[in-house]
């Protein structure tokens, strides 16, 4: 008996070291970066060489390069959640109605639909900005921009909205689509069969069923759009360095002009060689993206991956 | 009795917006093959560069998925099947590097390579992880890692837990029962998540701009050259290597969907 007991627990142990892998794998990712927030010697003379910087030299020598001190750091962290919030209300006005047809109505070519956007899950974030900048700038849509005097690339408002939309409302209608999957429709038909039109027997009776489900997809979108980084490189590029006149006054008073969004600064800070002031950006899209994945395992969510 | 009385205008609408999203993304997927055309893609296609491109984004994405899934397989199941403190946060934890920005995890791959076991093995092997295909196998292997515990533990929930019962009650020791009622069971599970992890470490490209850098021949994969053919201007490139990777990303998902992958897992 104590031998079984024995080998059961081997077995255990066997698989939980598995996965205690990966935990201190990605523990060790994140924390062992800790120590790139403070300036070390060599970065503080390299800095004396290089004449660029000039008198940011004595700011970027600070702590986490003084990013508390910047009026970027904190328009570009303002920038992207009001973005991210902008596109994850709009993948919920738009997904949760798709996801129910596409769970409930018979909808001619499902498995088409079904692959196409699964694929975009597994397609390379640069692929989704050619994309983008193609169908705008290079195709049918170009002629239809320049008839409305408007452009969609390289702007922040439709632009950033555009490019973190399409794969933030990609995952969010598949977290969606599975939380009605998991909706029987049996109490829909009983609702209507009892004289509640369609829409009421939706609103009354599947989406609060659905309810946890759909709140997991609106967090699964919301983080899916702060992670996106590829297609707002490709289709807004940065917007620390253009001129102030380049900005409508709706952006400059709701202070997001001459900001960008937080992954593609932590890119621009760091290739600069500002290190410090980059992975201080990083560690806040960690935490974020820490709180939003707990927040999602906690409601339990079904039907994510990422 | 109107239509609006009885609500008919709801399903309507539901299947009016699937169907003005779907002709949004078909335009997005297709507007390659619109610019480019069918004879400039037959052109770009006949060139050795693009399928250096392609055979170099095979092969690495291959070794990562199958250190992944080597990882992945065990941590999946142990994931699905026991309870611990805190496992929510352990999860969580594990998630991270695909939960946040890709570009971010590239940043973050710099501290852990001048670290412990890593200057260790660069030291004793003469293996430089950095900029050159190692570099891109760790950026390929620390996305997907996590993502193929995930999708694993997304297959082993799916196995009621009865049937280990059922087989521990008659006696087989459970390397046993795991081998030969639960791994049989979860093959198909097994097989459809291995080609979108592949896929998956096939689309990675954030990381190597940070960590990796690029090498004409030696680190390009695809998706990385194709941000570096776009800052050089080669339109043709970009567009052609864009329709290939978008080629790649539906064949893998159509096999997943073939071998039956379940759509509300994905």
């Amino acid at each position: 008996m104590s031998g079984k007991r024995r080998s059961r627990s081997l077995f255990n142990l066997f698989f939980t070291c598995f996965a205690g892998l990966l935990f201190f794998y990605s523990a060790y990712l994140f924390l062992s970066n800790l120590d790139q927030l403070f300036v070390d010697q060599a970065a503080v003379e390299t800095r004396e060489i290089i004449e660029v910087w000039g008198e940011d030299r004595e700011i970027m020598n600070e702590f986490g390069g003084g990013f508390w001190k910047d009026a970027y750091f904190w328009k570009s962290l303002n920038l992207t959640f009001a973005i991210t919030v902008l596109t994850t209300f709009i993948a919920a006005v738009l997904g949760i109605p798709a996801a129910y047809g596409l769970s409930r109505y018979k909808i001619p070519g499902k498995s088409f639909i079904d692959v196409l956007f699964s694929s975009l899950m597994v397609m390379p974030g640069s692929v989704i900005g050619i994309c983008l900048i193609v169908m705008f700038n290079y195709g049918p849509l170009w002629k239809l921009q320049q008839a409305l005097g408007f452009k969609f690339a390289h702007s922040i408002f439709p632009g950033m909205v555009i490019a973190s939309l399409v794969l933030s409302f990609a995952f969010g209608m598949s977290a969606w689509k599975a939380a009605f999957d998991s909706v029987n429709p049996r109490f829909e038909q009983i609702a209507r069969s009892l004289g509640s039109n369609r829409y009421r027997a939706f609103r009354t009776v599947t989406l609060p069923l659905a309810k946890s489900g759909i709140v997991a997809g609106i967090i699964l979108a919301w983080t899916r759009a702060m992670a996106e980084f590829s297609a707002v490189l490709f289709f807004c590029g940065t917007f620390r360095e253009l001129p102030p006149s380049r900005f409508s006054d709706l952006t400059k008073m709701l202070q997001m002009d001459q900001a960008d969004w937080v992954s593609v600064a932590v890119w621009a800070q760091v290739e600069f060689g500002n290190v410090e002031y980059g992975f201080a950006l990083a560690f806040v899209l960690v935490l974020v993206g820490g709180i939003s994945v707990y927040a999602m395992h906690r409601i339990g969510a079904k039907g994510y991956v990422w | 009795m109107t239509l609006t009385s009885r609500g008919g205008w709801w399903p309507a609408l539901c299947t009016t917006t699937v169907g003005a999203v779907l002709a949004v993304y078909v335009l997005l997927v297709a507007s390659n093959w619109i610019y480019l055309g069918w004879h400039d893609t037959l052109y770009f296609f006949s060139k050795s560069r693009m399928w250096e491109r392609f055979w170099l984004t095979v092969w690495t994405a291959t070794v990562s998925t199958s250190f992944s899934l080597i990882i992945g397989i065990p941590a999946g199941y142990a994931l699905s099947r026991f309870r611990f403190p805190c496992r929510h946060l352990f999860a969580t934890i594990i998630d991270l590097p695909i939960v946040v920005s890709p570009a971010v995890v590239g940043a973050f791959l710099f501290g852990i390579t001048t670290r412990f076991p890593f200057d260790w093995i660069s030291e004793h092997y003469t293996i430089y992880i950095g900029r050159n295909v190692y570099g891109v196998l760790l950026v390929q292997f620390t996305v997907t890692a996590a993502f193929c515990a995930r999708l694993m533990k997304a297959t082993f929930d799916m196995i009621p837990v009865k049937f280990e019962m059922v087989s521990n009650s008659l006696g087989a020791s459970p390397a046993r029962t795991f081998f030969k009622v639960i791994l049989p069971m979860a093959k198909n599970g097994i097989i459809a998540s291995m080609i979108v992890v592949w896929a998956r470490a096939a689309a990675e490209w954030e990381g190597l701009m940070l960590f990796v850098g690029a090498t004409e021949g030696k680190t390009d994969i695809m998706p990385f050259a194709i941000y570096l053919d776009w800052n050089g201007g080669m339109m043709g490139w970009v567009t052609s290597m864009s329709i290939v990777c978008i080629l790649m990303a539906v064949s893998a998902i159509s096999a997943m969907k073939w071998i039956g992958g379940r759509s509300n897992v994905w």
